[in-house]
């Protein structure tokens, strides 16, 4: 049932649909406003929502992440470490000047500076030199083969004189997208219109209003009331029900590329024990978070790679909710309840441990609370702590947690979701998670070129990492989106609608 | 009186120092660092110090807040970490919004509390009294999310007669194209204000239907209104002439105090009706810690606060001529 | 005047009525429903009431009944040590302030101007931000807002009373000071004083419920009325029951301390020094 949704959905966001109210603004709720409308420095999924139609990038990701020809019209990869891009000739910015190989080399070179302040800058460090070679051909030179370049240079291109001219991108956005700024009112609405002179020669007659409204349960609400046209995840479960069966909507739900994870603190003295934290995760009950928490939006995870991903395997599973084999487990690894007191002890040392997440997602908090109910029933003293974000990540960040329920979004390859994660270098292996073999698998999976080697590789790692339980994959996050009839766009699995916005 | 006012200003000046100080100790306190914030989880921790260095943060808290202090008097509020613009910015288009809804409820407040008060106290002791009195004490017993939740449901959703979130047109300037002749933009903007309004309305209409039958009461109790009774005039003109007056100047008194608690209050209102306004952003630069928008707005608030109680006092000499500043 | 009489015993009575039910409600509640708090059963979710469960189900299939009752106790707890912690810190500095007068009470007022000019939720929010959540932190944020209120009025009200004939009175035979604020002031100011914490106890619970839609309020599973409706409102449109019973439950509880509260003022403050100074928060 969910599945066959799933696979009309994909359908959906790669066609257009009939019935279009052309002269009308498509209405978006948004759970945020826009921090900045620079692609280099966006952060937040309102900025990626609307960056993403006022810019193009040299590629563009399909619906299987697959990246296609956008601003660049061909690629090759002459050597392991070099890239050559080829540009559409007379691609058009918002300011009228002509697209070049320039802008291109700007951008990135901009984005590796750390001065900019650039989130994802990590992403691009491998490169080692970005050169125009002409005005129509940029030359992307690699200090060790990367795989994961291509998936990552969606980027939106940024016009370089208009920038060195003073220009600011972050309230005043120029770029080569089928969309441009009309007006921005911080905090209530951004408004986009049409842009005639896009290279595609084929945009549609609607421009896109983003309207922001804080509380999902509001954001639902206004979108039944009419005033708005689209609204998609973060959505409340609770409200998807009750939109789905309304004969005004449609609805679709898609594989996201997201995860919602458990990260188990390798580091810590309880935790550090490989038996028990099998024997911890063997009482999550992933179903019933997914099925009652979320509603069926999300799907049960197996494993560390996305269904969605070239490098899936359904044969790679972590340990299932058993709370049976769980109790075996613990016994095992010594702790019994030895005073009868109703949790679990070993040389007179209770099994408590402190589950943490953050107070700006109340579905989180609401699987941590499950997640402590299923842990409090079958011997291990579990407490929660709930923190705002920046105190939260702060711990986290810091290697404080013990158990902390997280997510990670936009994994559009693997190596974004396992490198910086699970290498005993990686940058965000906060856990500090150490073992040779993965550390080996996953240079060769950021190394190879050849996309079997890639797949052999992640599927090696992602089974070690499936028995030695560093995260605990609860589900993959879905995608919700709904909009009301009439209307003649949807966005693709990441809330995107570059793709869409253009006939 | 115009002594009066330089003193009062002046006044503001150790409160605004002393507001500046604790808000930055709070702000000490706080867990979690700007930096990390703003990079996103995935940043890597040279990533973070870098921005550490570009924003300053990593200098001695004296430093940092003598340099706050330095640059506000000269009148710069520096620039918000997250909003890649000025804080004098962020919170000028911030302003207006909430003034808008916060003017609109104090008006509907006072309107809605001074009717249900008078009606209340001439119809003491009757079912229209109880009936008011019942009102006011629910008003003030309602959990402002609930009511405002609430409401977008019966009247956005149910009823489908106003739109549930967002800001229609600014409201001065359709005020003014509606005295030219035009009125599309006032009605637009008003079926948009009409529930935040009532929302954030609701408490203070409760409180102010309670002074004004109080205050009435005993105004009606004295003896000049009983003498002003056996003269013969109207019973009408007795209310309202006499007895309105009285109970203004306690409204007034009152309205000043919950003014900064109404701009405050406005937080949860926004959140709901997707408001554009001051409120939303104070929430959003606590849970960001975007320390310098923060202090903006803290100071934007105690500023309107002082503001509004000094013209409490100007307004309550108008109303009470016994009253005079020197 | 009989008029009079009759209202403000029926104010007295009515609220102390509902305190009574809710103070029976926190003592006896968990005990006869049979159901612990936190017993999950994902099976029975947002019933509606039953013989089983008389006020239904939460989210998670927990008894609403023992929710709401063990709830109560944990609201009462924070609205009722955050007024008193105020209380106790407003008074002392409102007396000190009152009665020294001179640079002190300009100081200590300055202090007391600061912590009025940030808005009551937004000094609420930074401090629970800045302790984390839990009861404690919570009630401590909320002191921190309420307790001007107490300063300022029990400031003016020793002001007027340090200039009355008694108070000279008792300077002409040689009290100290001490004893003087203690046993002459002091008294004075117990009525506004216990009007306002009443009423204050209302505010907080309110308060309360609105961090939590916000997200800071008490951690779970630990159940306060301002989480179950806030959780509650999630549920508004598919499951209304939930809500309803938690906005009822905090609706009727501060009607009923309000109530009582302006009993209490009519019979202990009939010159309005409490009304005259109140300064309530919305929030």
């Amino acid at each position: 049932m969910n599945f066959k949704r799933t696979l009309s959905a994909l359908a959906i966001a790669a066609l257009m649909l009939p019935g279009a109210a052309l002269a009308q603004n498509i209405r978006l709720g948004a759970d945020v406003d826009a921090g900045t409308l620079d692609p280099r420095v966006m952060r937040d999924t309102t900025a990626y929502r609307v960056i993403n139609l006022l810019y193009d990038g040299l590629v563009q990701l399909d619906a299987s992440l697959q990246p296609n020809p956008d601003l660049a019209e061909s690629w090759s990869n002459p050597e392991p470490t070099v890239w050559m891009f080829n540009l559409r000739e007379g691609v058009k910015f918002h300011d009228g000047t002509t697209l070049d190989a320039d802008d291109v080399v700007y951008t990135f070179e901009t984005i590796l500076d750390p001065d900019l302040k650039a989130r994802f800058r990590s992403l691009f460090t491998p490169i080692e030199t970005i050169e125009a070679v002409d005005p129509q051909t940029v030359r992307i030179t690699l200090k060790e083969p990367y795989a994961p370049l291509l998936s990552y240079l969606d980027m939106g291109i940024v016009p370089k004189d208009f920038v060195e001219g003073g220009g600011d991108l972050s309230s005043n956005p120029v770029g080569t997208g089928s969309m441009k700024l009309n007006s921005w009112e911080r905090g209530s609405r951004i408004v986009l219109e049409p842009f005639a002179d896009h290279w595609s020669g084929n945009v549609p007659g609607n421009g896109f209003e983003f309207v922001v409204v804080g509380d999902n349960t509001a954001r639902a609400q206004a979108f039944e009331a009419g005033d708005l046209d689209i609204i998609q995840s973060p959505l409340s479960p609770q409200d998807i029900g009750r939109l789905a069966e309304d004969d005004r909507f449609q609805n679709a739900i898609m594989g996201g590329l997201g995860i919602t994870y458990l990260n188990i603190n390798v580091s810590d003295p309880l935790l550090a024990d490989p038996a028990l934290r099998k024997a911890l995760s063997m009482l999550v009950d992933q179903e019933t978070i997914v099925g009652q928490i979320y509603e069926g939006v999300d799907q049960v995870a197996t494993s560390i790679l996305l269904p969605s991903s070239w490098a899936y395997d359904a044969s790679i599973v972590q340990p299932r909710f058993d709370p049976a084999g769980a109790g075996e487990a613990f016994a095992a690894a010594g702790w019994t309840d030895s005073d009868g007191n109703g949790f679990l002890d070993r040389d007179g040392e209770e099994l408590a441990l402190t589950l943490s997440t953050h107070s700006e997602d109340p579905n989180r908090i609401q699987a941590l609370e499950y997640i402590q109910f299923q842990m409090q029933e079958n011997g291990v003293n579990a407490s929660i702590s709930i923190s705002d974000w920046p105190a939260f990540s702060a711990g986290v960040r810091a290697g404080e947690h013990q158990v902390a329920l997280l997510g990670w979004l936009n994994i559009v390859d693997p190596d974004r979701l396992m490198y910086a994660q699970f290498h005993s270098s990686g940058t965000l292996n906060w856990g500090g998670y150490s073992n040779a073999e993965v550390d080996q698998l996953l240079d060769t999976g950021r190394a190879s070129i050849d996309v079997n080697d890639r797949i052999a590789a992640y599927r090696a790692a992602a089974k070690l990492i499936a028995n030695d339980l560093p995260y605990y994959v609860i589900a993959y996050q879905g995608y919700q989106v709904f909009y009301s009839e009439g209307v003649s766009l949807a966005p693709d699995a990441r809330g995107m609608m570059r793709s869409a916005a253009r006939n | 009186m115009l002594g009066y006012t330089v003193r009062r200003l002046l006044l503001f000046v150790p409160i605004a120092v002393g507001m500046v100080a604790v808000t930055f100790a709070i702000m000490q306190l706080l867990p979690g660092d700007p930096a990390a914030v703003l990079l996103g989880e995935d940043a890597t921790e040279e990533a973070i110090q870098d921005i550490r260095r570009a924003l300053g943060l990593d200098q001695p808290w004296w430093i940092r807040l003598g340099n706050y202090y330095l640059d506000l008097a000269h009148g710069d509020l520096g620039v918000s970490y997250f909003q890649n613009q000025p804080v004098a910015d962020a919170i000028g288009q911030r302003l207006v919004p909430t003034l808008e809804v916060a003017v609109v409820a104090l008006l509907i407040s006072i309107l809605l509390g001074i009717c249900l008060g008078v009606v209340a106290a001439i119809r003491r002791g009757s079912a229209i009294d109880a009936c008011c009195m019942l009102f006011a004490q629910l008003g003030v017993s309602m959990p402002v999310f609930w009511f405002g939740i609430l409401l977008m449901y019966l009247f956005a959703i149910q009823l489908d007669m106003l739109p549930s979130i967002g800001r229609g047109p600014p409201l001065a300037p359709a005020l003014g194209k509606a005295l030219t002749g035009r009125p599309a933009d006032l009605w637009l903007a008003l079926t948009h204000i009409a529930m935040p309004a009532l929302t954030l309305g609701l408490t203070n209409a409760a409180v102010i239907s309670r002074l004004v039958r109080s205050s009435m009461l005993e105004t009606l109790g004295q003896d000049y209104i009983r003498t002003a009774k056996a003269k013969g005039l109207l019973p009408m003109r007795i209310v309202l002439v006499h007895s309105l007056r009285n109970a203004l100047l306690t409204v007034v008194s009152v309205m000043g105090l919950r003014f900064g608690a109404l701009l405050g209050g406005a937080v949860l209102t926004e959140s709901i009706f997707g408001w554009p306004g001051l409120g939303q952003l104070a929430v959003a630069a606590i849970s960001q810690r975007d320390i310098p928008l923060i202090q903006g707005v803290v100071l934007t608030f105690a500023l309107a606060f002082a503001l509004v109680n000094f013209l409490v006092d100007l307004l309550y000499a108008a109303i009470d001529p016994r009253i005079r500043y020197e | 005047m009989i008029m009079k009489a009759g209202s403000r015993n029926l104010s007295l009575t009515v609220g102390g009525a509902i305190i009574a039910v809710i103070v029976l409600f926190v003592l006896f509640g968990p005990m006869v429903s049979g159901y612990e708090f936190d017993q999950m059963d994902m099976r029975n979710r947002l019933q509606l009431p039953s013989a089983l469960h008389w006020l239904g189900t939460d989210n998670f299939g927990r008894d609403l009944w023992t929710r709401m009752a063990v709830g109560a106790r944990v609201s009462m707890v924070i609205a009722l040590s955050s007024v008193a912690i105020a209380v106790v810190v407003g008074v002392t500095v409102g007396l000190v302030s009152g009665f020294f007068g001179g640079w002190v009470d300009l100081v200590v007022m300055r202090v007391v101007d600061i912590f009025l000019g940030i808005p009551p939720i937004v000094l609420a929010l930074a401090i629970v931000a800045a302790l984390g959540p839990g009861v404690v932190n919570l009630t401590l944020s909320l002191a921190a807002v309420f307790w001007t209120e107490y300063a300022r009025v029990v400031r003016s009200v020793t002001l007027s009373q340090r200039e009355a004939d008694y108070v000279a009175a008792a300077v002409a035979l040689g009290s100290s000071k001490i004893r003087i604020l203690f046993v002459e002031i002091l008294p004075n100011v117990v009525g506004p004083v216990i009007v306002l914490a009443t009423l204050g106890i209302g505010t907080a619970i309110i308060a309360e419920s609105g961090l939590s839609f916000l997200g800071f309020g008490v951690e779970p599973p630990t159940p306060t009325w301002g989480w179950t409706l806030a959780y509650g409102t999630r549920y508004l449109r598919s499951d209304p029951w939930l809500s309803t019973v938690a906005g009822l439950a905090i609706m009727i509880t501060v009607l009923g301390f309000n109530l009582f509260g302006d009993g209490l003022r009519d019979y202990l403050d009939p010159r309005g020094v409490a009304r005259r100074h109140r300064r309530m928060s919305s929030s």
